[in-house]
């Protein structure tokens, strides 16, 4: 059975959603099947994709818009909430 | 000779010949494919898979920042939405090389439209995605080798093409673009080789193994130098050169003044790598471990404890000054229910703390040192103290921790006592102090702050607190007339204006960063103890 959550989160990292903290993100979002997704200031990145979730530019503070859809929808919040509120440098 | 300018990006002086790496020809963003738009999407399937290969390679050779970036290099190459706007494009019939390219390229603009100015510098590293993907397309590896020393020029380095530059052949590095913060910046520093980088118009003037001075200090480059400037610049490198050897020669030599007075240089560490710094440049013994660090995610155990102690003391093999945790004022520890203070600073704070809350903080710390004091050579030393009943205490408790210990079945060494000096009661009462210790050192930046009564985080009273002022000298010299070892383990400990005058004063120990530890004993061996005494004099009018 698949499920679709939704949480606003604010970001932990000191340097927002830098290369590094982007990179570990995105290698954690590709471990679950659920599709994810990132918004901010109305525009939406597909969290398994580095680019666009730089492209939101996030930076420490700023709350996003975490929307996880799949049957592993549970956990996958859990973990990817867990690393956006962490300062991961 | 052309001398040109740019950017110091990483500092030192060299001359060598130039390996020029030209860019590779620019990729037409209109060239269509001839073949199915199906067999493109597989070529460049397997490019980035090709791409991604050769960058996990690179990346087991990486070490610390290069390896960082790489990882987020990683991902970009493997980008889905990435690979995704290039199939799009390949369906209009566009070849998979334009068809990345101008995908990067989109990207790339978004990023550099950013206001935050890091994530605009990301957008080089996405173009450099795509270059690295259409590399593979051809064919051709983007990865630079070098044969014999030379100094790369070239247009910019990309992370993934530094990686294997770390073999002793690259002598230093001149690029057209790039900034001082930049990745490059960064490896050029870590490898200690010098680099300039922004120099605009370079690889126009530089042809293949033309000679080239390069000056990362003052971020200057000079193209087939003439034979004055060639001699000038090998003057300059070979004094530098003398300078690190004489410093050098000063590591394994003891602290002492040009007329044979003893005057210890210790290192002041918060860990084990730092431990290790500490041996290798040559300090006599650690005079300050700070160890509320250890804490930063909530308190070690005893036996957490006396393993990072013993693991200390081993790669040490020298005297051991264990500052007890310095919890409170702004060091909080997580876990540790420390009420909110109006004047942290003046509060609950260091041996105050430590003692009112013995069973948790004080004494595992203790007895973990005990046990390792077995086999090494171990000081205790207590922060923020401000009477000697707060000394009577903790001697107590040592010795109640030292019975339990034995009953428990442990054995317990001896551990000599000290305080550290960081306020001015503590500094004008030492003589009462007699007998409870051993030894004192003086916390500098403490006892300033609290000398003047200013907070030297606030930028509008700052200037007020003189580290080398009347108050603070004369505080010092009451500390030295104590008959009693003293040291200085703050950061005046390492500065030059103020070694001289410390030790004029009486300090015997210098505790200062383990990379400071040559310069400080070669300061120490250029000036006689009546010639500091003198300055001493001198500065207290």
């Amino acid at each position: 059975m698949s499920d679709t959550l939704e949480q606003v989160v604010v970001l932990g990292s000191k340097s927002g959603l830098h290369a590094r903290p982007a990179a570990i993100f995105v290698q954690k979002a590709k471990e679950f099947r659920s599709a994810v997704t990132l918004s901010k200031g109305g525009k939406t990145a597909n969290a398994r994709s580095i680019l666009s979730v730089l492209s939101l530019g996030g930076e420490q503070g700023d709350s996003v818009l975490l929307k996880v859809s799949g049957e592993d929808a549970w956990t996958a919040m859990d973990a990817l909430v867990n690393l956006l509120e962490k300062d991961l440098g | 000779m052309k001398i040109l300018s740019g950017i110091p990006a990483a500092p030192g002086l060299v001359i060598g010949r130039a390996h020029v790496v030209r860019p590779v020809p620019a990729v037409d963003v209109h060239a269509r494919h001839a073949g199915s738009s199906e067999q493109e999407k597989e070529r460049l399937e397997q490019a980035i898979a090709r791409a991604v290969a050769r960058l996990d390679t690179l990346r087991g050779k990486a070490n610390g920042a290069t390896a960082e970036i790489l990882v987020a290099q990683r991902e970009m190459l493997d980008d889905p939405e990435l690979k995704q706007g290039a199939y799009e494009l390949i369906d209009t019939g566009l070849a998979a090389e334009a068809a990345v390219t101008r995908v990067a390229a989109g990207y790339a603009e978004q990023l550099a439209s950013l206001p935050d100015a890091y994530l605009a510098e990301r957008a080089e590293d996405v173009r450099e995605a795509g270059r690295n993907i259409v590399a593979e397309l051809r064919g051709v590896s983007s990865t630079v080798r070098l044969e014999q020393p030379a100094i790369l020029v070239a247009r910019d380095l990309a992370p993934a093409e530094t990686v294997e530059l770390d073999g002793g052949l690259l002598l230093g590095v001149i690029t057209a673009e790039g900034s001082a913060t930049g990745h490059l910046a960064i490896v050029a520093q870590g490898l200690d080789i010098p680099a300039v980088v922004g120099v605009a118009g370079v690889l126009k003037q530089i042809e293949e193994g033309t000679e080239v001075i390069v000056d990362g200090e003052r971020g200057m480059i000079t193209i087939a130098p003439d034979a004055a400037s060639k001699a000038e610049a090998e003057a300059a490198i070979a004094t530098a050169q003398r300078d690190r050897q004489d410093l050098e020669s000063y590591r394994e030599r003891p602290g002492v003044t040009a007329d044979g007075v003893r005057i210890e240089v210790f290192a002041n560490i918060a860990s084990l790598a730092e431990a290790r710094k500490a041996v290798e440049m040559g300090a006599e013994g650690v005079g300050l471990f700070r160890t509320e660090l250890l804490a930063a995610q909530g308190l070690p155990s005893e036996e957490e404890q006396y393993e990072i102690y013993r693991e200390v003391a081993t790669v040490l093999g020298r005297p051991l000054v264990v500052r007890t945790f310095d919890i409170g004022g702004d060091k909080t520890v997580p876990g540790l229910d420390i009420p909110p203070e109006g004047n942290p600073f003046l509060g609950w704070r260091g041996i105050r703390l430590a003692l009112d809350r013995s069973q948790e903080l004080f004494l595992p710390q203790v007895r973990a040192l005990l046990r390792v004091s077995v086999d090494h050579d171990i000081r205790v030393m207590l922060p923020m103290v401000v009477l000697p009943a707060e000394v009577e205490q903790a001697r107590a408790l040592i010795e109640q921790a030292k019975r339990d210990l034995e009953r428990d079945g442990y054995r317990a060494g001896h551990v000599s006592l000290g305080i550290m000096v960081e306020t001015p009661a503590a500094a004008l009462t030492l003589d009462r102090f007699r007998g409870l210790i051993d030894f004192a050192s003086i916390g500098t930046n403490d006892l300033v702050q609290y000398t003047y009564a200013v907070d030297r985080t606030n930028a509008r009273v700052k200037e007020r607190a003189q580290p080398l002022g009347d108050a603070i000298l004369r505080l010092v010299e009451r500390v030295g007339q104590t008959d009693m070892p003293v040291a200085v383990c703050g950061q005046l400990a390492g500065e030059s204006e103020a070694i001289p005058l410390l030790v004029g004063l009486g300090v015997r120990r210098l505790s200062v960063a383990p990379a400071r530890v040559p310069a400080v004993k070669r300061l120490l061996a250029g000036m006689t103890l009546a010639e500091m005494q003198a300055k001493a004099r001198e500065a207290l009018g």
